[in-house]
């Protein structure tokens, strides 16, 4: 196999937009802002502290919050851990049951689990064949002692899409703090977490053309949300996130939404019509099933289960092809996807599945190239599985 | 691409695979199966004798590269065995030929059950 590989992963992460990478080197060069944001008895810590409220403006902007709801992280893990143990310990006195799901990144799942042993208590919700989670679930699930809700707003397997707004609603109605992984979402689906009902929202860089290693979670303001910080040291972030800002990643990450925002719709209209010329494509083949409901999904991520297939041959002969099988962060298992299993797919179709996401530097030739060699492997393979005398 | 779950060899075979399919049905074809989809890997092996030896082969293989591998690299290996060698057959001398790692092991003896099944075949028929 010698053809140039074709990236289609951008839902596990995504290059840094040229653009994005500009304003980030600026900040590198001796004459960029190596002060510590936080020394603001001089220019060069100004110069640091007024390029990361710039930047806390552009994220805050691209979700409908104010400024100072956002707090700078590492990335959407250490979001999410912020957010659920930040509420449940703060909170513990008020309930210790939480509502999430069984198809949760495992950011959310084993900071649930930890809290399990911890003592508290968690109903994991299961969701229909289509892979979405709906609000009456939600509603059933509750109950008086339950103090968090805490589930994503696009799956990162699958694509489909959380309706947070009736969520975030009957949350609100119960004084039930409501947290949103959106890791997936920015620069996909317009957010507001106002109008949403959202009271903590997790983030991240590089999956909207930022870089990796920064992110950040809003906490709502108003009314104050109460949470317990897991770092401890210099009070940044309002005491919930000690620790130097990093002020080129934090300026990359505010360019990349403010790009991902202002584009949007564009993106979104490009990658939908990609997407469903490679869905044609691998349609054709036959016996293959997408997974996840087939309308209420973002436009980049498609996922795809193929009879007869086994997947960790797929994947091999593919290996010029970016692509996941299952979710990247547990790739390196031989089991099937823990999300498609709980869509009810059985082992081999949940092994067997390809996950393709697209992104802004997607192109048709990419897509054509995709179908080809997806076309000619799983004939191949399929041809030697036959089993004719069955 | 180099990748280090794979040896050349697997590599090789798997993406080459030699002896694919299955032979007609025939008083000189003998067929050996193990396996199942749902335990990851699934073999089927055929065999035609001429004189007490096998002189065509043929595999089908579901399961991970080293499994189509396997089947490709048995089904050539296999061409001119009498009935005494497919039954003292090994998966060791697959195992060490492809460099198969430990944890893929136990598909090998999968496909040892398809070499056992294939020589039970023969020794039903002839």
């Amino acid at each position: 196999m010698s053809s140039p590989c074709i990236y289609l992963d951008y839902a596990a992460t995504t290059p840094i937009d040229p653009r994005v990478a500009e304003r980030m080197i600026d900040c590198l060069r001796p004459t960029g802002a190596h002060g510590n944001p936080s020394s603001l008895s001089h220019d060069f810590g100004r110069k640091a502290r007024a390029l990361c409220e710039q930047a806390r403006t552009q994220v805050a902007a691209a979700i409908g919050a104010r400024p100072d709801s956002i707090v700078w992280t590492s990335g959407a893990t250490e979001s999410d851990n912020l957010a659920i143990f930040g509420v449940a310990q703060f909170q513990a006195d008020r309930g210790r049951h939480i509502v999430s799901s069984k198809v949760e990144h495992k950011a959310v799942l084993d900071a649930l689990k930890q809290l399990e042993r911890m003592g508290f208590a968690v109903t994991y919700l299961k969701p229909a064949t289509n892979g979405i989670i709906d609000a009456e679930q939600v509603a059933e699930a509750l109950r008086p002692d339950t103090q968090l809700v805490s589930l994503m707003h696009v799956n990162n397997e699958t694509g489909v899409i959380t309706d947070v707004g009736a969520i975030g609603r009957l949350c609100r109605e119960r004084g039930i703090a409501f947290h949103v992984d959106a890791a997936q979402s920015i620069g996909k689906l317009p957010i507001d977490v106002e109008s949403m009902n959202i009271d903590l929202l997790s983030l991240t860089a590089h999956k909207a053309y930022g870089p990796k290693g920064v992110g950040a979670l809003y906490v709502r303001k108003k009314p104050p949300l109460g949470l317990r910080p897991m770092l401890y040291g210099g009070g940044q972030e309002g005491g919930l996130r000690s620790g130097t800002l990093p002020t080129h990643q934090v300026v990359g990450m505010g360019e990349a939404f403010a790009i991902a925002t202002a584009e949007r719709e564009a993106d979104v209209a490009r990658l939908a019509s990609l997407r469903q010329r490679l869905w044609q494509g691998i349609h054709a083949l036959g016996a293959v099933e997408l997974n996840g409901d087939p309308e209420r999904r973002v436009a980049n991520i498609l996922n795809v289960s193929f009879r007869g297939v086994e997947g960790e041959s797929l994947q091999f002969a593919l290996r010029d092809l970016a692509v996941s099988a299952g979710s990247a962060c547990s790739s390196g298992s031989d089991e099937g996807s823990y999300v498609l299993r709980a869509l009810g797919r059985d082992d081999q179709l949940a092994q067997s599945s390809l996950r393709f996401s697209l992104g802004r530097f997607s192109t048709d030739a990419d897509i054509d190239a995709a179908i080809a060699a997806v076309a000619r492997e799983v004939r191949r393979l399929r041809e030697i599985s036959k089993f004719e005398r069955l | 691409m180099s990748d280090p779950e794979y040896s050349e060899l697997v590599i090789e075979h798997f993406e080459r695979p030699r002896r694919v399919g299955t032979l007609a049905p025939a008083a000189d074809v003998v067929i050996g199966r193990a396996g199942r989809r749902d335990q990851g890997a699934e073999f089927a092996l055929a065999a035609r004798i001429v004189d007490d030896r096998i002189a065509d082969t043929r595999f089908e293989a579901y399961g991970c590269p080293h499994c189509v591998a396997a089947g490709s690299w048995l089904a050539e290996a296999l061409v001119g065995a009498d009935r005494d060698r497919l039954q003292r057959w090994s998966w060791r001398e697959l195992a060490d030929a492809l460099e198969v790692p430990t944890a893929k092991r136990g598909r090998l003896l999968i496909l040892e059950d398809a070499v056992r099944a294939l020589a039970e075949d023969w020794r039903r028929r002839f």
